[in-house]
C-alpha cells in the first residue's frame, strides 16, 4: 500500500460510498474536533446509513445483465473525454418487485 | 438483494487499488423536505470527506462560515464550486444518483442542473441515474447524450427474489411443495407475458 492511501472500505449491506484517493490529505480523527462539525455542515443526510425499509430499491434491481452490456462498460471504462458522463437506468419502479405484491 | 447495491458494489470492486472515488446517493419521497440540493451535493462531499479526510479548503470554507456567517451552510453555488474543487483533485469519482424521480420535481431540475456544470469542467466525473422512465426528458434537456438503457427483471432476477419471499414466508402452515413449484413456475411465466 502506499503512503497516504485510503484502502477501499468494504461496502456490502449500504449504498454507499468507498472512496480511494491518495490526494485529500487525511488527518486522524483523533486530533481533529472539527471534522465531525464539518461533516455535518457539509450535509444534514447520512446516504452512508441507508434506511431499511426502503422500498423502491431500484438500484439493487439492476441485473447482473446490465453489468455486462457494452454501454456499461463503456462508461466505466472509458478514458476520460471518450464517453457520454451520464448513463441513466429507467424502468417501474422495483420492476420485479412491485409486480409480484 | 435487498440491502446490497450490485452496481455501487461491482464499482467499488473495480476501484479497489486505484485512485477511484464511487459515492451513491438515495432519493426517497419520505425525505424530500431535506433532500434539497444543496444537502445532496454536500452529501456527495460528506462521502469524499468521511473516508478520504477533510480537504483544506473546504476546512477553510467552514472556518469561514463560522467566523463570518454563523456557520450556516453554503449556498448552492458555493456547494457546487467545493464539490469542483473537490473533484478535481481526484481521478476519477462515480456519482450514483438513485430513484432521481423520488425527488421534487424542482430539485430534479437543479440536481441535474449542477451536475451538467459539473461535468461540463470536469471529465473525470461519470454519473448514473436511476428512475422511472418518465424524467427520460428532463435528463436529456440537461445531458442530450446520456445513454439510456431500460431495466427489466430476467427470468433468473424473478426466480431469486421468489425465493427469497417464500423463505420468508409470514405463514409457511399454509406452504406446500406443490404450491411452491407452482409459484415459481407461474409467476416468472405471467411476468415474461407483461
Amino acid at each position: 500500500m502506499l503512503p497516504g492511501r485510503q484502502q477501499v472500505i468494504g461496502n456490502v449491506n449500504s449504498f454507499n460510498a468507498s472512496t480511494n484517493y491518495n490526494n485529500i490529505v487525511n488527518i486522524s480523527a483523533g486530533q481533529d474536533a472539527e471534522r465531525h462539525q464539518i461533516l455535518r455542515w457539509l450535509s444534514p443526510l447520512e446516504p452512508q446509513q441507508r434506511h431499511e425499509g426502503v422500498q423502491n430499491d431500484r438500484l439493487d434491481s439492476v441485473g447482473n445483465w446490465v453489468l455486462e452490456t457494452n454501454e456499461f462498460r463503456k462508461w466505466r471504462d472509458a478514458e476520460d473525454g471518450c464517453v457520454e458522463p451520464v448513463l441513466f437506468f429507467y424502468g417501474s419502479p422495483g420492476v420485479g418487485k412491485t409486480y409480484l405484491r | 438483494m435487498n440491502n446490497s447495491s450490485l452496481v455501487i458494489d461491482r464499482l467499488c470492486d473495480q476501484a479497489a487499488g486505484k485512485d477511484v472515488a464511487v459515492v451513491g446517493l438515495y432519493c426517497d419521497f419520505l425525505a424530500q423536505q431535506e433532500q434539497s440540493t444543496t444537502n445532496m451535493l454536500g452529501a456527495i462531499l460528506k462521502q469524499l470527506a468521511s473516508r478520504g479526510g477533510i480537504p483544506e479548503h473546504i476546512r477553510e470554507a467552514f472556518r469561514k462560515s463560522e467566523k463570518e456567517f454563523g456557520g450556516r451552510r453554503p449556498r448552492l453555488p458555493n456547494m457546487v464550486e467545493i464539490l469542483k474543487k473537490t473533484i478535481a483533485s481526484l481521478q476519477r469519482i462515480f456519482v450514483c444518483i438513485d430513484a432521481l424521480d423520488e425527488l421534487a420535481p424542482k430539485r430534479q431540475r437543479e440536481l441535474l442542473e449542477s451536475l451538467q456544470e459539473i461535468v461540463r469542467v470536469l471529465p473525470n466525473v461519470r454519473i448514473l441515474l436511476t428512475g422511472r422512465p418518465h424524467i427520460d426528458d428532463e435528463i436529456v434537456e440537461f445531458f442530450r447524450e446520456a445513454v439510456r438503457i431500460p431495466i427489466s427483471p430476467t427470468g433468473d432476477d424473478i426466480r431469486s427474489y421468489l425465493e427469497m419471499r417464500l423463505k420468508h414466508d409470514t405463514t409457511p402452515k399454509a406452504m406446500d411443495d406443490e404450491l411452491r413449484a407452482d409459484i415459481m413456475r407461474v409467476i416468472p411465466e405471467k411476468i415474461s407475458e407483461m
